[in-house]
């Protein structure tokens, strides 16, 4: 029954993280319909500019937030304006091929830049643990998870409550409505792809503490953000926050009951057993089909 | 510019004038022959490994190229197939015929590659856009887990050696260059017979619009996994190949990502859905390999230049090289032919045998077409609530109603484009609700749509030939287009007006001119009820009456219709019965006074406060 607890407990406290990394996935998809594969390799890079600010300057990782949060903001702003951009309006799977582009381009300077060796960043507190009601709660996946609830929630009250928020919502609901009313929807789906990648400046710091990264590991990331969404409801937020703590937990529970070795599957089996039994996912309604693909 | 002209060209359907044809069929050849005796020439082994994986990619692609250049289904876990093969052909001659030398064994690898396609399509293929490309990685991520993890069959993450070639070292690489140079010939081969088959045509006009594809009855899911196999096979038998010449293999070598795209890459440049463009991709891609390799000493420097290569073809050359040269020589050849564009609509007699002699053998009981209390929800909103409705053989039935009545759903209900939450739709005593679109086109249903969906990437010829009215497996081998289909198609293009455009590209026609092609199309399919989504709508007012004439004609030739439309004068003068549908439900039916005078359909489409003094303005 412990163990059970357990693997709830740090399911949901890795899950909290999810739910932030998976925010900007599903933000940008839902907003362009853009698959940003290279959120992935994003996040990595966040992790590495953590890793050297802790390493070189002794700034603690987490706090790293603070730096990289606007750093990944301009990167985002800066892909988009010299690549994204120009492929609005094309097929899916050119968007797809473009952003895995990106994420090879981006491996292959972490790899110069860093190399392609396993880093972590450990602060002192990364062995420690609270302990309550027999249960262990590992420091950094605390602070890692209030973080990410703390960044999520000013996501949530900046995309309800600012104009830009509306206007975020108004295009991911209807591109064509929102031109009509007066939205600039070049200038959203810039700043919606640029805030969509500096959430991974927050993910990035809070998995350079969680685990250690190499440039390649991108592919497990983008899996696993491919899974939550997926499993969420594409371009859902709420969808996203549940499908991240539900993979979470699946995933501590496949460590713990089965094998760590299997716990990489569980990504990729939420994927197909989601898009095919139920390709709008837990989130998404389907209110009107549209039979012009 | 005669018919017979018209014809041949619509047929060539290729881009490339004659001249450049013959040059570039000799340019082919020399290359060919070339790649042919290059190992017999020269000893230089870096040249022959080079040429080797450069025929690996080209096979690759030329596969890849069957789903996703002709099908339009872009998959990015392409190399999935080729870690089969090397597996099935390094588990096969090492421990199923222990000590067979691994050439044996491609072709097993082949068929286990396909019968995976044929399994794994048959699923991921429900799926359509960025889910299906979403699969496809997922997929080949999966088998590269389930190949490092089944260890006690595939040794895990320590790979599978397997025998050194037996051969005198005097021979080189030449066995394992001849049987790639044969597979890529076999792939080419497969490609160009897929390309001028009605299997071809299908996927083209699945990867132009698949419901459309559906609704002329294309069996779309057969073609689609036929596809996915066809594209899976000589991959599959390469990678047998390919683990033999390595010695070695591993999970993440063999099921790798970057290799899926290098593919895709390579046929980015070459040029998607061209027999050659895969080819010649590859032959320029893999060069960059090696030089990247060698400048570089791989690693991430060879990741930054492929990426950054990606993402330029990607925004720069989408199309390719090869079809963006052929676009020059077309758009040369067009010059002279442009003023067609303006050509006025001339219409020729249907010399088409009516269909009486048909219509005798079928009892005349009931209505052609009945739909039984049919409902359709979108989340909360009923959009057709429980609809009963019935169209007589022979009759030119009108469906009308105010915008968003559910009409167009209705329609898509009829035809199967989408499928009804309650009720039963019966064709000629036939219940075909569960029957998918292709089948129901089958029976002798064929239907237009309100935007028009022409493939338009094919010629005005080829969108009409496209329609099946049936399927066969031999069919799938069948001409693209026959003589007495391109006879037929061009007999329907002149009735209905567009016979001087056979050769034009769908894409390029007027808004109306597509409405009266999409009509040439349906009539193809010989259907016995045509339902026309709003064909006067967009349409300037001498092509409604040229529609009307039409319409009128074919009726007398017993073909029933039933006509969604917003154009008063058209439906009253055209049409008898009329259906009224309002609020998702079947309000009146009667003939068209009938119907005018019914206060409840005033009251549907004006309001309860309209003022019967106005009602000349509903007919106006």
């Amino acid at each position: 029954m412990t163990q059970l607890m357990q693997a709830i407990v740090l399911g949901l406290l890795i899950g909290g993280v999810y739910a932030l990394l998976a925010s900007g996935l599903t933000l940008i998809f839902g907003v362009m319909d853009v698959i940003n594969v290279a959120q992935g390799a994003l996040i990595i890079l966040s992790a590495f500019i953590t890793w050297t600010l802790w390493r070189e300057l002794g700034l603690d990782p987490l706090l790293g937030v603070l730096v990289t949060t606007p750093a990944m903001f301009v990167i985002g702003y800066g892909l988009y304006k010299a690549t994204v951009q120009w492929i609005s309006g094309r097929p899916a799977s050119m968007s797809v091929l473009l952003t895995f582009a990106l994420a090879l381009v981006i491996e292959g300077v972490m790899g110069i830049v860093w190399s392609t060796t396993y880093h972590a960043a450990t602060p002192s507190y990364v062995n420690q643990s609270f302990r309550g009601a027999g249960l262990y709660f590992p420091k950094a996946q605390v602070f890692g998870c209030a973080i990410a609830i703390g960044v999520l929630t000013c996501l949530y009250v900046f995309l309800r409550a600012t104009w830009l928020g509306r206007a975020i919502r108004a295009v991911s609901e209807n591109v064509t409505s929102a031109r009509l009313v007066g939205v600039n929807a070049r200038n959203v789906a810039a700043l919606t792809f640029a805030i969509g990648v500096a959430t991974t400046g927050a993910g990035g710091s809070i998995t350079a503490v969680l685990y250690p990264f190499l440039p390649g590991s991108h592919y497990q990331w983008i899996s696993r953000l491919l899974g939550i969404i997926v499993l969420g409801g594409m371009g859902s937020l709420p969808g996203a926050v549940i499908g991240a703590l539900l993979l979470g937990v699946a995933e501590t529970m496949t460590v713990t009951y089965i094998s760590p070795r299997w716990a990489t599957m569980v990504p990729y089996a939420v994927i197909m057993v989601v898009l095919l039994a139920r390709p709008q996912g837990i989130g998404g309604a389907k209110l009107r089909e549209d039979v012009v693909v | 510019m005669s018919e017979r002209a018209a014809l041949s060209r619509a047929t060539e359907s290729g881009a490339f004038s004659l001249v450049a044809r013959h040059g570039l069929r000799a340019l082919v050849a020399a290359a060919l022959l070339g790649l042919a005796v290059y190992p017999l020439v020269s000893d230089n082994l870096y040249y022959q490994n080079m040429i080797i994986l450069s025929l690996l990619f080209a096979i690759m692609g030329s596969g890849w190229n069957i789903i996703s250049g002709f099908g339009g289904y872009v998959s990015l876990g392409q190399s999935v197939f080729l870690g089969i093969g090397a597996y099935t052909t390094a588990l096969f001659s090492l421990r199923v015929f222990e000590g067979a030398s691994p050439f044996w064994f491609p072709p097993v690898s082949a068929v286990v590659a396909g019968i995976f396609a044929a399994v794994v399509g048959s699923i991921l293929m429900r799926t359509r856009g960025h889910s299906f490309v979403i699969l496809t990685i997922a997929f080949l991520f999966v088998m590269q887990l389930v190949t490092l993890n089944w260890s006690q069959l595939t040794n895990g993450n320590h790979g599978l050696t397997l025998p050194l070639p037996r051969w005198d070292r005097d021979y080189q690489y030449w066995p394992f260059y001849y049987f790639l140079f044969g597979l890529m010939l076999m792939s080419v081969a497969l490609s160009y017979w897929i390309r001028r088959t009605k299997f071809g045509m299908g996927l083209i006009a699945i990867r132009e619009d698949e419901n459309k594809a559906a609704s002329v009855g294309v069996n779309t899911p057969i073609y689609k996994v036929l596809g996915f196999v066809a594209s899976a096979v000589f991959i599959g038998a390469a990678g047998g190949v390919y683990a033999y010449y390595l010695t070695f293999i591993d999970p993440r070598g063999m099921f790798d990502i970057v290799i899926s795209v290098q593919v895709v890459l390579a046929v980015l440049i070459g040029g998607r859905g061209t027999i050659w463009g895969p080819i010649l991709g590859a032959f320029i891609l893999e060069p960059l390999n090696e030089i990247t390799n060698n400048e570089f000493g791989g690693g991430s420097e060879r990741l930054i230049f492929f990426g950054a290569l990606l993402a330029l073809v990607v925004l720069v050359l989408p199309r390719g090289v090869i079809p963006s040269v052929a676009e020059i020589f077309t758009r040369r050849r067009e010059k002279r032919r442009a003023a067609l564009v303006g050509a006025r609509i001339e219409r020729k007699p249907l010399r088409i045998e009516a269909r009486e002699e048909r219509a005798e053998l079928r009892p005349a009981t009931g209505p052609l077409l009945e739909v039984r209390d049919v409902e359709k929800r979108f989340g909360g909103v009923r959009a057709v609530d429980g609809v009963s409705l019935a169209v007589e053989e022979g009759t030119i039935t009108a469906l009308i109603g105010p915008n968003g009545s559910g009409k167009t759903t209705l329609f898509n209900l009829m035809d199967g484009t989408m499928s009804l939450d309650r009720g039963q739709v019966w064709l000629e005593g036939r219940r075909i609700d569960r029957l998918p679109p292709w089948r129901r086109a089958h029976l002798g249903m064929g239907r237009t749509f309100q935007i028009t969906r022409l493939f338009r990437q094919m010629t005005v010829l080829e969108n009409v030939v496209a329609p099946l009215g049936s399927f066969t497996w031999r069919q799938l081998g069948a001409d693209a287009v026959s003589g007495p289909e391109a006879e037929r198609a061009q007999e329907l293009l002149d009735f209905v007006g567009m016979g001087r455009f056979a050769a034009q590209r769908a894409a390029a026609l007027s808004f109306g001119q597509q409405k009266l092609v999409e009509l040439a199309q349906v009539l193809m399919l010989d259907p016995k009820l045509i339902m026309l989504d709003e064909p006067a709508g967009g349409i300037n007012p001498t092509l409604i009456e040229h529609m009307a004439d039409m319409i009128r004609e074919l009726n007398r030739r017993r073909t029933t219709f039933l006509i969604v439309e917003h154009n008063m004068p058209l439906v009253l003068g055209l049409c008898d019965p009329v259906l009224v549908l309002a609020r998702g439900k079947c309000i009146c039916e009667g003939t068209p006074e009938h119907v005018q005078a019914d206060p409840a359909v005033l009251d549907a489409y004006l309001g309860e406060d309209f003022v019967v003094e106005q009602r000349t303005g509903v007919e106006a």
